[in-house]
């Protein structure tokens, strides 16, 4: 690393011990071998607006561009920790985030001419990140960004700003699923930008960074991956969700620090009981690490200090919304976040499985039991009921008469009348 | 006395065996089942999910021995007789149970006074054993989708997404759970309202009472075996059976 590149990092507040360990998470993130925490560091540093490239603009090689839609900016929020900066936060403003309407300094008419210039300057090359579902509800009015609905069909600066992007990543949950504005019953029609960009027939790729907030290691991962070893390497380690599999390939569960105590059954069934004080397993409380994938146990949150489970809430699930359709939106499927199941809805009649379940066994042993009755004042109990001389059908079409066979009880009387 | 004798050349003892397994796997899995939904004896999930699989496994293996077994081992294919045929023919479409299916759920809501003639298992009985089977496999599936070393095979995770994820995966797996249960109720019901012989030969393969005896030829009623039953007690029944 070049001197003033370090100085940089440093007037920033970040050592280079910090960042070096910033591009190692970064290195595991992206889960390609060979791919070190000195390659991402080499990466961030030649593209970067004071790295090796030299100045403004010319070492600029991916220009970000940031928008934010039906969002609560939380997104961003995670990202830009402003009295204690994060390495993420930092990264990305090196690698030149030329728009975003919360983090640029600029606003109004200059902020979006920026963006028609990235987008002219960088066509191919630069990154777009959206924050925040798409809006799809009256023709786009319900969000309105520079002066024009965001998502208008066909026409609108989001897919002109998308359009010739190498890369558009969602970052968090909203802009992946719809997230929490796309959540039953989502009066907004909101959905992921996936979904936008496919059914208005843009074709850039578009790689899915799930989780509420986004994580920021995974974003950065993304971009550097992009970076370092090109678009291709990107859209090549997607799964069928378009989410870089090796992120979200594995359960939270499988790497929980808490599997332990799961093993052991020993779980927190309320929150401020004595298990809870012991760190036990989070499971009873509606845990839904077993079935998310993310890589949050082991990338974890806010420079590495935490994660949701380590912090004592169970995992909601976040990651787990489908990008292809509004109908598998992540809140959806993991409400109630305290609940062991999600809850059903049968067009506007909501229920949980465990009652129906249950309510249709108890109506079912009723039903036998009334049935068990009926057989015994039918007399069917001890040895049901005589046979039939001859099968209802063969009768009624003529092929038998019902008396062919001799009658059951007389037969036996007169065996035991023979003296058998 | 309707009964037809239940000689145990119905349920030989391969298939006892297999019953028998069932029975246990089915109820161990249950019981392992709720524990993994909700923990609700704490200290014990790791033996539940322990149990679960192995009988998982278990189960599965003993399902698919019991049909390829039905192509080997023979059974009578209705009660009162003591012929024999390969078991499969059991749960083929059996000229016996032609056009029968009506008449039971008729005789089973009171709407019909005589108890239909038929081969060893009436019609929804052997639906119901036929979708037993086939519900078994499907819960192996849905396990196997949820099972950390298999749920990313292509095989199992196409269905996980198919259906919308890990958590509807669940839910079906705990749905279906249910679904073993009310087909226990009924199985055990039905199996045991009429009379406790067809439990007795089934569980322990006991010898029977004595009964109506069943012609395969005729496919009706053929006369009556009282295998070594005191006549006395023949005869109580006899004028039980004529007042
Ligand atoms: C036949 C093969 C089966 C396989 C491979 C299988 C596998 C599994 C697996 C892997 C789990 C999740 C365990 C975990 O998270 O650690 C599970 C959960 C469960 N299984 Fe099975 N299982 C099978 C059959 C059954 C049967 C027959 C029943 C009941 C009749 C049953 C009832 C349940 C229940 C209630 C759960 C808890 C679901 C939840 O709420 O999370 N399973 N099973
Ligand atoms: C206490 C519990 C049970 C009792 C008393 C019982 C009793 C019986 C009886 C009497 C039969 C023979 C029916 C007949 O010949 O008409 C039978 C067959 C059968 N039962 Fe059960 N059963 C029990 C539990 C189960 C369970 C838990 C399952 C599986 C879910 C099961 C599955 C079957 C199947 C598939 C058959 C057909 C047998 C074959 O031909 O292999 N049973 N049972
Ligand atoms: S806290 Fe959640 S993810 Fe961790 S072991 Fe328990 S159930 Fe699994
Ligand atoms: S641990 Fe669960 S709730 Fe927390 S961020 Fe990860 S996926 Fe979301």
């Amino acid at each position: 690393m070049q001197d003033s590149f370090i100085e940089s990092l440093e007037s920033r507040g970040l050592t280079r011990r910090a960042f070096l360990g910033f591009c190692g998470t970064i290195a595991a993130a992206i889960g390609i071998e060979g791919v070190t925490a000195a390659d991402v560091a080499e990466a961030i540093e030649s593209n970067s607006l004071i790295g090796t490239n030299g100045g403004l603009g010319e070492g600029a090689l991916a220009p970000v561009i940031w928008m934010e839609l039906g969002s609560c900016t939380g997104c961003t929020e995670s990202f830009a920790q402003a009295d204690n900066p994060d390495p993420a936060t930092l990264i990305l403003e090196y690698l030149a985030l030329n728009y975003a309407e919360t983090l640029s300094a600029a606003a109004g008419y200059s902020l979006e001419e920026a963006r028609e210039e990235t987008i002219e300057a960088a066509k191919g090359k630069y990154v777009v990140v959206i924050e925040g579902a798409v809006m799809t509800r009256y023709d786009g009015e319900i969000l309105r960004i520079a002066g024009a609905p965001t998502c208008a069909p066909h026409e609108s600066h989001l897919l002109h700003t998308c359009k010739d992007a190498a890369v558009v990543i969602a970052a968090g949950s909203c802009a992946v699923d719809g997230g929490f504005c796309a959540a039953y019953p989502n009066p907004g029609d909101a959905e992921g930008i996936q979904k936008y960009l496919k059914d208005n027939g843009v074709s850039t790729p578009v790689v899915n960074l799930p989780s509420c907030p986004v994580n920021p290691a995974n974003l950065v991962a993304v971009i550097v991956q992009y970076l370092l070893l090109g678009p291709e390497s990107v859209v090549a380690g997607l799964n069928e969700f378009n989410m870089p599999a090796a992120m979200y390939g594995e359960t939270i569960h499988d790497n929980c620090e808490r599997r332990g105590h799961f093993e052991n059954g020993e779980f927190v069934y309320e929150f401020g009981s004595e298990e809870e004080a012991k760190g036990y397993c989070l499971y009873a409380l509606g845990c839904k690490g077993p079935q998310t994938k993310a890589n949050c146990p082991q990338v974890r949150w806010n420079r590495r200090v935490s994660w949701c489970v380590a912090s004592g809430a169970p995992c909601i699930g976040c990651c787990n919304g489908d990008p292809r359709t509004t109908v598998r939106n992540w809140i959806d499927v993991d409400s109630p976040f305290l609940g062991r199941l999600k809850t059903l809805r049968l067009g506007d009649i909501a229920f949980q499985p465990t009652p129906v379940a249950l309510g249709v066994t108890g109506l079912l042993t009723a039903a036998l039991v009334v049935h068990g009755i009926g057989m015994k004042a039918t007399g069917r109990t001890k040895g049901g009921a005589p046979f039939e001389k001859e099968r209802e059908w063969d009768v009624k079409h003529g092929k038998k008469e019902p008396s062919t066979v001799p009658v059951v009880e007389e037969q036996v009387v007169v065996d035991f009348e023979e003296g058998k | 006395m309707a009964h037809l004798v239940h000689y145990p050349e119905a349920h030989p003892f391969v298939f006892r065996f297999t019953h028998w397994v069932n029975l246990i796997c089915m109820l161990l899995l249950i019981l392992s089942g709720i524990e993994i939904h909700y923990p609700v004896v704490p200290y014990l999930m790791g033996v539940a999910r322990g149990v679960h699989m192995f009988c998982a496994f278990v189960i599965l293996i003993n399902l698919i021995f019991r049909i390829v077994a039905a192509g080997f081992i023979k059974s009578a294919p209705a009660y009162g007789t003591r012929e024999t045929k390969l078991d499969m023919y059991t749960f083929f479409p059996q000229k016996d149970n032609r056009h029968q299916l009506w008449p039971w759920i008729k005789y089973y809501l009171f709407f019909k006074k005589e108890h239909p003639l038929g081969g060893k298992y009436g019609v929804p009985q052997k639906l119901s054993y036929l979708l037993i089977a086939v519900a078994i496999l499907f819960m192996g599936y849905t396990g196997f989708c949820l099972w950390a070393p298999t749920m990313n095979i292509p095989f199992f995770a196409g269905f996980t997404t198919l259906v919308g994820g890990l958590m509807k995966v669940r839910v079906i797996h705990y749905f279906m759970m249910f679904f073993f249960i009310c087909f226990t109720l009924i199985h055990i019901y039905l199996a045991n309202i009429e009379g406790i012989d067809p439990t007795k030969v089934m569980l322990l393969g006991t010898k029977p009472h004595g009964g109506l005896t069943y012609s395969l030829e005729t496919r009706n009623i053929s006369g009556y075996d009282p295998m070594d039953e005191e006549i006395i007690v023949m005869e109580d029944k006899v004028v039980l059976e004529k007042d």
